[in-house]
């Protein structure tokens, strides 16, 4: 906008314009306190919800709109406007049972989204395999299939060493089937930690803690000469396969599909391929059936030759000039290993926010009690007058 | 398990019976009709009772887990939220003119999607979280039916007089009823969201996973916190309102039953890796 020129440099000029931007902020702190913008963004905030029900689903929906940026910055301008909104009201107002609930509630969503900021900045999250009787120090991302991470998370945080002592199957507590228990050891030195974690139960080792994931047999595979010594042996884990009768088939590869492997595994020298097949005993554990399909070099290096065949566990299976042992059967695990700091204030403003729901509601009934006994003066208007006071 | 399905008819035939009462008992404007509708609905909810207990002590755990067990809970605690609504006033006795059919309709569906027994409960349901949850949940949608129900009312009010019609409480009577059962389903709701965070957390080390079931669970609790929204902050009152929780129940009953449990047989987040 112009000046005309006669007032262009006067002094009133330059108060209008220290005038401006200061009316311009005053606008936008407005805005930003609105109750149209807070209900406005958790309207925006329920039809990306329902997008991601409906439109899109699953991991899917994860990719285009929960874990993305925008989606994420939506929820935490709406926790910041919606905070505004609530306390540029009820700032300096007589406080009741009612507004004490709300102030509760509305201060829990800011805590909250303070704990979930925090908690992404030093949180950890890996997938442990351990084979039972395996132990693997924490502190290496070496030892995790996976690893999810904060900006500022520190892996000297995961301290000590973790050792799988035994998968229990069918684990029972109080006649009710756990299904799989694992017991773990988890140890720093002198403090050590021994606990049997099932679905509902996990170990907690200095804020760091081990949840069931998934679990597999593994097989002991012992490869040695005609002669019968040991060249090699190896845990080899089995992927699970559900078939179309909905049982399962337990064998070697990937988790899309069966595939054989070098053994022994680089950087050794592999000696064959090896596609292994195991299907457990129903009368004894970890006992079972061993399909092996053995591929070793022909002779004077000659194209492959295959060896199939089945054997019991611990029996030898002949494939050229080499024999294969599956000597024993023992189950894998996977282990979800977390440490979320953020936590603690997370689950407690959900309680906090909860509360303030709960003291709403009981202000609510006690107002509704009080009208009821004439404490507080009320009309009985008509529905008119209802509709009226609404608009 | 003939018991519990003589039961469980019974009940169903005996809500239809109070449907059709309370209906006809509107459009005539008959006391009697109305009377006999909650009469039969009293009397089908007795065997509505037994039929769960039946199941619970046949199959040995408890009979909440799956979509039609979930339904008939949740049905069941509606009825006992309206029955005792009904026990403390006589006002509102052409409540039922929306429960009763919302009872017959959901437990209707529940009978075509039953299932046999089960002798166990996964594990990740053998948890003290599923008592808090399974409570927060049907109890919610009880508050929120019973809040529709005074909402049809206000409308019925507003648009109707004289007879069945002046006995009822006056309009800001029905649209502050309505207000606080809608806070008491919006406070409940919110116990089932966060015990599910606390009983996800214990299971899977997640509070919150975004899968579909918790996300229809927002949905339902959002469009109940845009209601009181409208209402302390935007001043909404009476017919918008009142529309508002008949369409928000609507959504209700097709986030907790109807979408989730027709994608996922349970929540993704609380599947167990083979």
């Amino acid at each position: 906008m112009s000046l005309p020129p006669e007032r262009a440099g006067s002094p009133a000029d330059g108060a209008a314009s220290e005038r401006r931007p200061a009316s311009v902020a005053r606008k936008l702190g407005a805005f930003l306190v609105s109750t149209k913008l807070a209900l406005a963004l958790l309207v925006a905030v329920l039809v990306c919800a329902v997008l991601g029900v409906t439109v899109v689903r699953g991991a899917r929906a994860g990719e285009l709109i929960f874990a993305t940026l925008w989606f994420n910055a939506l929820l935490v301008l709406l926790a910041i406007s919606a905070g505004a909104a609530f306390f540029s009201r009820i700032w300096r107002r007589k406080l009741t049972l009612v507004s004490v609930g709300m102030i509760l509630f509305h201060l829990s969503f800011a805590a909250m989204l303070g704990g979930i900021v925090y908690n992404q900045l030093f949180f950890f999250r890996g997938v442990l395999r351990l084979t039972e009787g395996e132990t693997l120090p924490n502190e290496q991302p070496e030892s995790y299939d996976y690893v999810e991470r904060g900006r500022f998370f520190d892996f000297g945080r995961l301290k000590g060493t973790t050792t799988l002592v035994a998968m229990h199957a069918n684990y029972k507590i109080d006649g009710s089937n756990k299904r799989a228990a694992y017991e773990l050891e988890v140890g720093d030195g002198p403090s050590t930690t021994r606990k049997v974690i099932y679905v509902t139960e996990y170990l907690d080792f200095a804020g760091v803690r081990y949840f069931c994931l998934k679990e597999g047999y593994s097989v002991l595979l012992v490869l040695s000469g005609q002669d019968g010594r040991e060249i090699y042996g190896a845990h080899v884990p089995l992927q699970s396969y559900k078939q179309k009768d909905d049982t399962f088939r337990y064998a070697t590869g990937t988790a899309a599909e069966e595939v054989a492997f070098a053994f022994p595994p680089p950087p050794a020298p592999p000696r064959a391929d090896v596609h292994l097949a195991f299907r457990p005993s129903t009368v004894k554990e970890r006992d079972g059936e061993v399909s092996l399909r053995v591929a070793v070099p022909g002779p004077h290096g000659g194209p492959p030759v295959d060896h199939t065949g089945r054997v019991v566990v611990g029996a030898p299976f002949e494939a050229g000039d080499v024999v294969l042992t599956p000597r024993e059967i023992r189950y894998w695990v996977g282990m979800d290993v977390k440490y979320d700091p953020g936590l603690t204030i997370i689950l407690a403003s959900l309680c906090f926010g909860l509360g303030g729901m709960v003291l709403t509601f009981a202000g609510r009934v006690r107002q509704g009690a009080r009208k009821r006994r004439g404490e507080e003066p009320r009309a009985t208007p008509t529905v008119a007058a209802i509709e009226r006071e609404s608009t | 398990m003939r018991a519990e399905q003589v039961m469980f008819w019974t009940a169903v035939a005996l809500y239809g019976l109070s449907t059709v009462a309370y209906i006809f008992g509107v459009i005539s404007r008959s006391e009697k009709l109305l009377g006999a509708g909650l009469v039969a609905a009293a009397a089908g909810f007795l065997p509505h009772v037994v039929s769960i207990g039946v199941r619970w002590v046949a199959q040995g755990v408890n009979p909440f887990i799956t979509i039609a067990e979930s339904l008939t809970l949740g049905v069941g605690v509606s009825m006992l939220l309206f029955l005792s609504v009904q026990l403390a006033t006589k006002q509102v006795r052409l409540l039922g003119v929306l429960v009763a059919p919302v009872a017959f309709a959901l437990m209707g569906w529940a009978g075509t999607l039953r299932q046999g027994p089960s002798s166990e409960l996964v594990p990740a349901l053998q948890s003290a979280w599923i008592w808090i949850h399974i409570v927060g949940a049907s109890t919610g949608f009880g508050a929120v039916l019973i809040a529709a129900g005074l909402g049809l009312l206000f409308l019925l009010k507003e648009r109707r007089q004289g007879g069945i019609y002046d006995r009822l409480p006056d309009a800001r009577t029905l649209d502050e009823l309505s207000y606080r059962f809608v806070v008491g389903g919006f406070t409940l709701y919110g116990v089932m969201i966060v015990s599910g965070a606390f009983w996800a957390d214990q299971v899977k080390g997640i509070f919150w996973n975004w899968d579909p079931v918790e996300v229809w669970s927002l949905i339902s609790w959002l469009i109940y916190g845009i209601y009181l929204h409208l209402r302390v902050t935007m001043g909404w009152r009476g017919q918008r309102l009142a529309i508002y929780s008949l369409v928000a129940v609507v959504a209700m009953i097709v986030s907790y039953w109807g979408i989730p449990f027709s994608i996922e047989t349970f929540h993704s987040g609380f599947r167990i890796e083979h």
